[in-house]
């Protein structure tokens, strides 16, 4: 369960302070497939890097699965990142010259326990995004959509409650956008928590509820399904 | 491990960057080859300093006829040291012998069609045992031979080789400045003297001989070599070898030696200073080589760590902590750096082989890589930390999204 309260965030360049967020309220269960509309210039990063524990709020409160994330130092914040979350970006961020699996399994380099079937789970990860063929292509000889497909499966490879993903179709055609979105919707149904945020109401609406963001803070929510 | 995945992400960045590797390897190897060389070169010649020192021997001190020249032999026609001069420092506590000599430095010798040039001693025959030094083949000048005046020589192993090549010389006779002598045997080998010279192309002749015949000096004796009983009352044995000289020539206080006395320490002195400058100015590429090497691996790793801004925020994204992003960075300098050091060491050993061949005196030991390992591991924790805590010090946030 995520939730925010009155959460803000200023950033101070010189002298000149400006308030992205200014007080933010919203809260997000688990197993829920929740789009966060916003468009360019309303704090969108920003609450997506406070969201995914790579930024801390100026002020208010996040709780992450009842803890203040606020009250945590960075060596618990890349445990929540590396146990709870799955980063989906707009550019994939797939590591250049680095084979489909072996980015699959980046996230594990850095987990405490290094499951011993790791190879097999990465590559039933890439199987069950339809790249069962690919799994050695390293990310130039693969597609946008195949990219962005591996970074789902990367996002996958240690069962994070919340998947975060950002402008996940920003880069693709709508074809393969279709693709990625079909995905996440089974994702959804097997339970995982799916977090889109994006500014196109198309992708939105594909999500079971939708917090529209307004100038730093909610404006209104929907709920459709 | 969670230690030796990192490492493995290390070591696969070194092989994916090749120009960089190839680049910080480079750096780092000139710096240690350089080191591993200069270190070869300095015990190379504190060994060559050593050798000639037991040339002269560390026991023993000269005393050269005519003062203010700083080096080299004096000779007969400079001669000014009396018979009682060697009686009296014969007499100096500590002295067991006195072997005087006349000298003619490059005189020309003949056999037959054969033409060399080669320092001619007058000798008595306790020069044997003031060098150590006798003949390895045939007879050595006997006391015999400075009572009857004989025309005999004892040759040095360069004068052999350049008259008589493989031949036999024993029993032949060579022309000394047109008197014949004749060979009655080949001296000992010994190598440098310690102002340079070659100290085999060398003949001795009896002293009377010398005086008489050939230098035509029969008063005056233009060296000797005394030996002490113990090497380290040199010092003072030699001060008072002075003291007696300057009494026997009558010298006034203000006066400067009208001969001159060298020891071993003034050996040492000597050969140091002409080498000191170029120690230093070696030691010196020697520090600054290797850190100029770490200076390039600290340059092109902030490099990569710019370049990579955007791998760094994908990594901190997936859960790596900020001491898994200085471990990745450091081991990769470290690797470098290593490497660097290995190729070094190895290219370091075949320039100074190189550097022996063409005649170099140098001492290879294991030092070097010790040295070199030492070194590399140095640069790599020095020059790799700053790179690495930068890594880790990415905002993961902004690196994103660089």
């Amino acid at each position: 369960m995520i939730e925010f309260k009155d959460v803000t965030k200023s950033f101070t360049s010189g002298i000149v302070k400006t308030d992205v967020l200014k007080g933010l309220n919203f809260r997000i269960d688990k197993g829920e497939f929740v789009a966060i509309m916003a468009t360019s210039g309303t704090g969108k990063t920003t609450l997506l890097n406070i969201l995914g524990c790579l930024m801390k709020a100026s002020s208010g409160s996040y709780l992450f699965e009842g803890r203040d994330i606020e009250t945590l130092n960075d060596d618990q914040l890349s445990e929540i990142r590396n146990k709870k979350m799955g980063f989906v970006f707009q550019s994939f961020n797939l590591l250049e010259k680095t084979s489909a699996i072996d980015n699959v399994l980046l996230p594990l380099v850095y987990s405490d326990v290094y499951p011993s079937d790791a190879e097999q789970k990465a590559a039933k990860l890439l199987e069950s995004v339809g790249l069962k063929d690919r799994i050695n292509y390293k990310p130039g000889e693969l597609s946008g959509g195949q990219q962005q497909r591996v970074a789902i499966a990367r996002a996958l490879i240690n069962d994070p409650a919340f998947i975060l993903a950002d402008e996940p179709t920003g880069n693709l055609d709508a074809v393969s956008a279709k693709e990625i979105m079909g995905i996440f919707k089974s994702l959804h149904s097997q339970g995982k928590t799916i977090i889109v945020v994006t500014h196109d109401i198309n992708i939105a609406r594909q999500a079971a509820r939708i917090i529209f963001l307004k100038d730093g803070k909610v404006e209104k929510e929907e709920v459709l399904k | 491990m969670k230690i030796t995945r990192i490492a493995g992400v290390s070591v696969s960045a070194i092989f994916k960057h090749k120009v960089r590797t190839f680049l910080i390897v480079l750096a780092i190897m000139v710096g240690v080859a350089t080191i591993t060389v200069i270190m070869a070169l300095t015990r190379g010649a504190n060994k060559k300093i050593m050798q000639r020192i037991n040339n002269f021997g560390p026991d023993a001190i000269m005393i050269h006829s005519g003062g203010g020249k700083l080096e080299g032999p004096a000779t007969a026609s400079e001669a000014n040291l009396t018979k009682k001069d060697i009686a009296d420092i014969e007499n100096i506590d500590g002295v067991t012998l006195v072997s005087p000599f006349q000298v003619a430095l490059d005189m020309p010798i003949k056999y037959g069609n054969k033409f060399t040039t080669s320092w001619v001693w007058g000798i008595k025959s306790n020069w044997k045992d003031a060098w150590k030094r006798g003949a390895t083949k045939g007879e050595f000048i006997s006391d015999a031979d400075n009572e009857q005046l004989s025309k005999v020589c004892v040759i040095g192993q360069t004068a052999v080789k350049d008259l008589f090549g493989t031949s036999d010389p024993i029993g032949e006779s060579i022309l000394i400045e047109n008197t014949s002598f004749k060979v009655i045997g080949i001296l000992e080998k010994r190598g440098q003297a310690p102002v340079g010279a070659d100290f085999d192309n060398l003949i001795v002749i009896p002293f009377t001989t010398a005086s008489r015949r050939l230098m035509n000096q029969p008063l005056y004796i233009a060296m000797a070599r005394a030996i002490v009983i113990n090497p380290s009352a040199v010092k003072k044995v030699a001060a008072q070898i002075r003291d007696v000289l300057r009494a026997n020539h009558n010298m006034a206080d203000t006066e400067e030696d009208d001969f001159r006395i060298t020891s071993p320490v003034e050996i040492t002195k000597m050969i140091k200073s002409t080498s000191r400058t170029l120690n230093n100015f070696l030691w010196l590429v020697g520090i600054i080589s290797p850190l100029v090497g770490g200076i390039v691996l600290m340059n092109i790793m902030l490099m990569a760590v710019s370049e990579r801004k955007k791998e760094i925020g994908l990594r901190r994204a997936v859960g790596a902590k900020k001491k898994h992003i200085i471990f990745q960075f450091l081991a990769e300098s470290l690797m470098l750096a290593f490497a660097g050091g290995i190729f070094g060491a190895v290219t370091g050993i075949v320039v100074t082989v190189m550097l022996a061949h063409s005649g170099k005196p140098v001492v290879i030991t294991w030092q070097p890589f010790a040295a070199a390992f030492i070194f590399s591991a140095a640069i790599g924790l020095f020059f790799g930390i700053y790179p690495a805590k930068k890594a880790a010090a990415l905002d993961p946030a902004n690196a994103l999204t660089q």
